[in-house]
């Protein structure tokens, strides 16, 4: 077989080219930093414009402890379910147009990757450092709680782990789910959550009929915040190996 | 001469559907390749196998001797502009422009700008804004920046006007002539690309239908046009791809004819002239397919 060299470019190393994918992930940041962190200040606002208006309504004696409650607010909680969507956004719309580039779907993936860790890494360090101020200001002044809640732990390291721990597992959930997205689109996106709505209900019928919602609720208080969030890496493992098999076979299609 | 694609009894089969039907071509190192053919016909199919974006159901392909797919040697070094290109939503032209370099090495940022002013495209308006012969014109501008060593063009002008694609022939074929490359083309405006081919691929129902060298294929037929009685003596028996006749007068479109053949024919009074690329495909495509597929 013939082989012809002279018109080839000079190959780039493996590392660049995923890189290179990993940055397009960030070319255009808007949706995956600009809209997120917006949408965030906006809540961020609100929440505050609310405790105000209780903390002057209230006598200064009634006002300690009153936003106590904020604590296991969810308002937070926005955030990583939106990175799961910027996962899905990310990979359906950069895929088609990567592979027009040349890109394998090998080097895809793994650039792509790296980018959700990258956004794990950003969001948490965001998250940890409004926390911080969070507790230093004493709730913002008023003893309101929205970036530091009780479930992400206690200290400040154990929130750092738990939120960049939660935050790849709703990242990589969601390449899970764009990679079915890419490969069968709706049709397959269905079936999908019908499985996983299936295996969740199995779950709850194996628990009450072996009578375990006692020891189900003990384990998971054994755990702590820090077991379940560790557990939580290998639903993040699954995901990311089955997004991963499944991109490998996918095909880009024209159809939105 | 070296080979940049080679194909062997390819198939590509959707459900019961047969897309690609055991085609078989090679495309030599640095040529203009047309791959003709009706809505339909199998080629974007066929260039989606060629670039690893689908996966073949038989036969094998060989780009700069190995498989394309999921082969990053092979792979960065194709550029592939399909008809309708989706680009991430939120992306302004430039920031196409800004991605594009860190994946094809050979990427020219003069030869890009000089593109974009020649094709007046905004640079800081939203993909989705942008109406369809500019988004046309993104994908044509990356197409021939990139130089990569193989580059299809799917369709490439859809919505972009007569003064465009006109710019589009002339950068391809100026660029060309200093950074010699492979350019795959598909397209439906065959005349308007006919000078630039120096090899067409014709696919009909995903059969590769013609597979020649531009220069013979415009050799294979001519047309000869005179008095009727004159034509059909001359025609005889040969083999007529058109007939056409308007009252005493006939066109007649007979395959090729040899110099003294030509030399009868000046002689008996009828005039002779080329066929179209596009009509010699129209014709070839059309009814007279298996007598030619025969013949050839």
């Amino acid at each position: 077989m013939t082989t012809t060299t002279s018109a080839l470019a000079r190959p780039a190393s493996p590392l660049k080219r995923i890189t290179s994918v990993a940055k397009l992930h960030f070319a255009n940041p808007w949706t995956t930093l600009g809209l997120p962190w917006i949408i965030l200040g906006v809540i961020f606002v609100g929440s505050l414009t609310i405790w105000w208006l209780i903390y002057s309504a209230l006598s200064p004696e009634q006002r300690v402890g009153a936003l106590q409650g904020t604590e296991f607010g969810g308002s937070s909680f926005f955030i990583f379910i939106y990175m799961m969507v910027v996962a899905i956004q990310a990979i359906s719309i950069t895929f088609p147009f990567a592979l027009g580039y040349g890109v394998t779907r090998r080097d895809y993936y793994l650039g792509s990757a790296l980018a959700f860790v990258a956004l794990a890494v950003i969001y948490t360090t965001g998250l940890t450092v409004l926390g911080a101020i969070e507790k230093a200001t004493n709730g913002w002044g008023m003893g309101g709680t929205m970036f530091a809640p009780i479930y992400f732990g206690e200290s400040a390291p154990e929130r750092i782990f738990v939120t960049f721990v939660l935050f790849l597992f709703f990242l990589f959930f969601g390449s899970a789910i764009a990679a079915v997205w890419v490969r069968w689109k709706a049709t397959g996106v269905t079936v999908f959550f019908i499985i996983v709505g299936a295996f969740l209900v199995g779950l709850i019928v194996l628990v009450t009929f072996t009578d375990s919602w006692f020891a189900v609720g003990d384990t998971f208080v054994d755990l702590g915040v820090l077991g379940v969030a560790a557990w939580s890496l290998v639903l993040t493992a699954i995901s990311g190996v089955a997004g991963f098999v499944l991109l490998r076979r996918a095909t880009p299609r024209n159809a939105a | 001469m070296t080979s940049t694609i080679e194909v062997n009894n390819l198939s590509k089969r959707f459900g019961k559907v047969t897309a690609v039907d055991d085609v078989s071509f090679t495309v030599a190192e640095n040529t203009i390749c047309g791959l003709l053919g009706r809505n339909g016909a199998g080629k974007t199919t066929l260039m989606q196998l060629l670039t690893g974006q689908q996966f073949a159901s038989e036969g094998t392909i060989s780009l700069f001797g190995q498989t394309p797919v999921e082969n990053a040697k092979v792979l960065q070094n194709t550029c592939f502009i399909k008809e309708s290109q989706r680009y991430p939503e939120d992306f302004r032209p430039k920031d196409v422009f800004k991605t594009a370099p860190w994946f094809f090495a050979n990427w020219d940022q003069d030869f890009a700008d000089r593109l974009i002013a020649d094709f007046r495209l905004p640079l800081d308006r939203r993909i989705k804004k942008l109406s369809r012969g500019q988004l046309s014109s993104i994908g044509v501008i990356v197409g021939l920046a990139s130089r990569a060593p193989l580059t299809f063009f799917d369709e490439p002008y859809l919505g972009l006007d007569a003064v465009a694609r006109e710019i589009f022939y002339d950068r391809l074929l100026e660029d060309y002539a200093h950074h010699p490359r492979t350019v795959i083309l598909s397209t439906h405006l065959i005349d308007e690309v006919a000078d630039l081919l120096e090899h067409v691929l014709v696919i009909d129902e995903g059969t590769l239908l013609i597979n020649e060298n531009a220069e013979t294929l415009r050799a294979r037929a001519t047309n000869v046009v005179g008095m009727k009685t004159a034509v059909d003596t001359f025609v005889g028996t040969r083999e007529v791809l058109h007939r056409d006749g308007v009252g005493g007068l006939s066109s007649v479109t007979v395959a090729g004819l040899s110099e003294s053949e030509r030399r009868d024919a000046k002689a008996a009074g009828l005039e002779l002239s080329p066929v179209s690329l596009q009509q010699l495909i129209i014709q070839l495509t059309r009814t007279e397919t298996k007598e030619f597929e025969a013949s050839a």
